[in-house]
């Protein structure tokens, strides 16, 4: 069964185009990662419009590919720069930056894009064996379970994505209102088009997404001081003696690597929780020798190896329930349904080729993540001397080209500025601006089963809590909320408690 | 003048509420007129997005209590931000706008290259023929990837000028 799983996307991953794709995507990946104020997300963001004019596996080749480059890139500014390129970075540079100030800059990149590979490798033979075995428990689920896990996956990010319980939940809550604009697919009415034709499928996901992210971004960056400087970087050169260095560390690998698939696999948590925990981890079981905080390799390989072990876990629910993970995955998952496939069971069972072609691109994204990483790094240092002028325009010519070619219409670019308007409303205030990507993409589904629940019940909103999955599911949810707000209450006191004792 | 959290804060309270009444207000004109704002759940497209409503009308209901009632002074005031700080922001988003507008009617060509130089004069830079170099370069790169590669067609505006690779 793994090996049928494994074979049947052989044809499909086997071409020029998504091989070449995929390196590219890594290439990419690593720049947008490396670039103070791009990551992951914004890469997959300003290139989905790119992506979806593509055969499939290319196309997801080409974006998993940015994910797994975008979530190592990061490392590379903090540890020249001391500036993480990305949040997932930010524990890299205890140990990465007083490494390059050793004169150990070249071992550290090196050490740290390593550990990213390995760890998306062991990331992904988990994604390769849990996510059938995950898909085949979901495939008895009924409309009550789905409408209970798509609240779960909406709670679990909208209360740990950062700031306010209840920012969190209102921003989900827009991305599902958002969701409902166009037609309804049960009663065939319009809803919230006001006659025009434009919305009557409501507004394209890519436009507000590029919108709410990507043009908001660039308005917060065009607002720092440090628009016309050229960072001083030296050049670093890891070489393949990185790969011993890592492998010297193989326990903290794979005990970072698995806490990175644990809490990438748990939607909401994500690479940045993973990457701290782990750093912790590795911090507590070393040799006092080792002197973690100062140069410790170890540092470098528990961090990167989680946040990269992250992205195989968190593709876990996103291919085998529809369920994404975070934002990235929920892109991710947004590209897969533009292209016309359903991540859940019913792809794993009514198109395994689909499912087996973005397991390799995934592995082959690691591979070639170590290969490009080591080879190509001196280039990404010149990179990190450009200053941000140039990248501010570059970065919203892409947006409007890309949001543009979607469907050749000035509407959606009109909806882009919208949302970036409100993206930076939302940012100026701390609202989160991922749970609403999620409520866009979970919204259907859970409007849809919710819908049909109550179509096949007998006793109302009862059938939530009659099946057992679901009242789990119920359960979870219930505590989820619970532990917000007692979440919320402590930080809320400890706060204050700050404050009084400040003042 | 200053900007602080405070008046940010009742700014996207008003978003909100604009939402929300945008969306009593088509439940009760749009979908009662089309006969789904009723009946049982494949009927009643209107139940699932009131119910949405109602909850971010409690969310933000309790975030403004949040606001007054619980959160410390210091968090109130904070996020400051003065008129000038935004001038670079609002200079690019308007920009922005007027390119957006003007790209269907004057075409990628004639309006993305202007873009570009201006965004980097706004940004600082001053060395006019190197930013003109790079604007052009940009832009050219980039209908030539879009054109060339992913079969996109550029908007050619009233001039229809688009170059043919």
């Amino acid at each position: 069964m793994l090996l049928e799983s494994l074979t049947a996307g052989f044809d499909l991953f086997f071409t020029p185009l998504a091989i070449g794709l995929t390196f590219i995507g890594i290439l990419i990946g690593l720049l947008v990662g490396a670039l103070p104020g791009l990551g992951p997300l914004m890469g997959i963001i300003l290139l989905l419009p790119v992506a979806i004019s593509l055969p499939p596996i290319a196309a997801m080749g080409f974006l998993i590919a940015i994910f797994v480059g975008g979530s190592c890139g990061g490392s590379i500014s903090a540890i020249l720069l001391r500036i993480p390129g990305t949040p997932l970075a930010a524990a890299t540079l205890f140990d990465g930056y007083p490494m390059a100030q050793n004169g150990r800059a070249s071992d550290a990149i090196g050490i740290a894009i390593t550990s990213s590979a390995i760890g998306g490798l062991i990331g992904g033979i988990v994604l390769i064996i849990g996510s059938p075995i995950l898909a085949r428990f979901a495939s008895g689920f009924a409309p009550p379970e789905y409408a209970m896990l798509a609240i779960t996956g909406l709670f679990a990010i909208a209360i740990i994505s950062g700031g306010s319980l209840f920012k969190g939940l209102t921003s989900g809550c827009l991305g599902l209102l958002l969701a409902t604009i166009g037609t309804d697919e049960f009663s065939t009415g319009y809803r919230f088009t006001f006659d025009s034709y434009h919305m009557l499928n409501g507004f394209h996901i890519v436009a507000v997404v590029v919108g709410l992210f990507a043009v908001s971004e660039m308005a917060l960056q065009i607002m720092g001081r440090d628009l016309l400087k050229i960072p001083d970087v030296k050049v670093a050169r890891p070489g393949f003696r990185s790969i011993f260095l890592t492998l010297r560390h193989w326990k903290n690998l794979l005990r970072s690597s698995s806490i990175g698939v644990f809490f990438g696999a748990l939607p909401g948590a994500g690479g940045v929780i993973s990457s701290f925990t782990s750093y912790a981890i590795a911090k507590a079981w070393s040799k006092p020798e080792e002197k973690y905080g100062e140069g410790a390799e170890g540092g470098v390989v528990s961090v990167e190896s989680a946040n990269n072990a992250t992205v195989g876990g968190t593709l876990v629910p996103t291919l085998a329930l529809g369920i994404p993970g975070d934002a990235s995955s929920a892109m991710l998952l947004g590209a897969l349904l533009i292209l016309g496939f359903i991540p859940g069971p019913i792809l794993f069972e009514q198109q395994p080729e689909i499912v087996s072609g973005l397991f390799m691109v995934y592995m082959a994204s690691n591979v070639f993540l170590l290969i490009a990483g080591l080879l190509v790094t001196p280039l990404f240092v010149y990179v990190l001397r450009i200053p941000k002028f140039y990248l501010i325009p570059i970065v919203l010519l892409l947006c409007s080209i890309g949001t543009f070619a979607l469907q050749a219409s000035v509407f959606d670019l009109m909806v882009m500025l919208g949302f970036g308007l409100v993206g930076i409303l939302f940012r100026a205030t701390n609202y989160p601006l991922s749970p609403i990507v999620i409520g866009l993409i979970l919204g259907p589904v859970l409007e849809n089963n919710l819908r049909r629940a109550l179509l096949i019940s007998q006793d109302g909103y009862w059938i939530f809590v009659e099946r057992p999955v679901s009242a789990v599911l119920v359960t979870i949810n219930i505590a989820l909320v619970i532990g917000g707000i007692w979440y919320a209450l402590r930080k809320m006191h400890i706060k204050r408690t700050g404050n009084d004792s400040g003042a | 003048m200053v900007i602080n959290a405070k008046f940010l804060n009742w700014l996207v309270t008003a978003f909100f509420a604009v939402i929300i009444a945008i969306v009593f207000q088509q439940i009760a004109t749009s979908m009662t007129e089309q006969g789904i704002a009723s009946g049982g759940p494949y009927n009643n497209g209107a139940a699932y997005p009131r119910s949405i409503s109602i909850a971010i009308m409690i969310l933000v209901a309790g975030q403004i209590f949040v606001d007054q009632f619980i959160a410390s002074n210091a968090q109130k005031e904070s996020n400051l931000h003065t008129i000038r700080d935004l001038r670079r922001p609002a200079m690019l988003l308007i920009i922005f706008a007027v390119y957006l507008g003007l790209l269907k009617f004057l075409g990628y060509h004639l309006t993305t290259t202007p873009l570009i130089f201006i965004i980097m004069l706004i940004c600082g830079a001053r060395s006019i023929i190197k930013l003109l170099f790079v604007a052009i370069l940009v832009a050219f790169s980039f209908a030539f990837i879009f054109e060339e590669f992913l079969s996109v067609v550029l908007p050619g505006g009233i001039f229809s000028f688009n170059i043919p690779w």
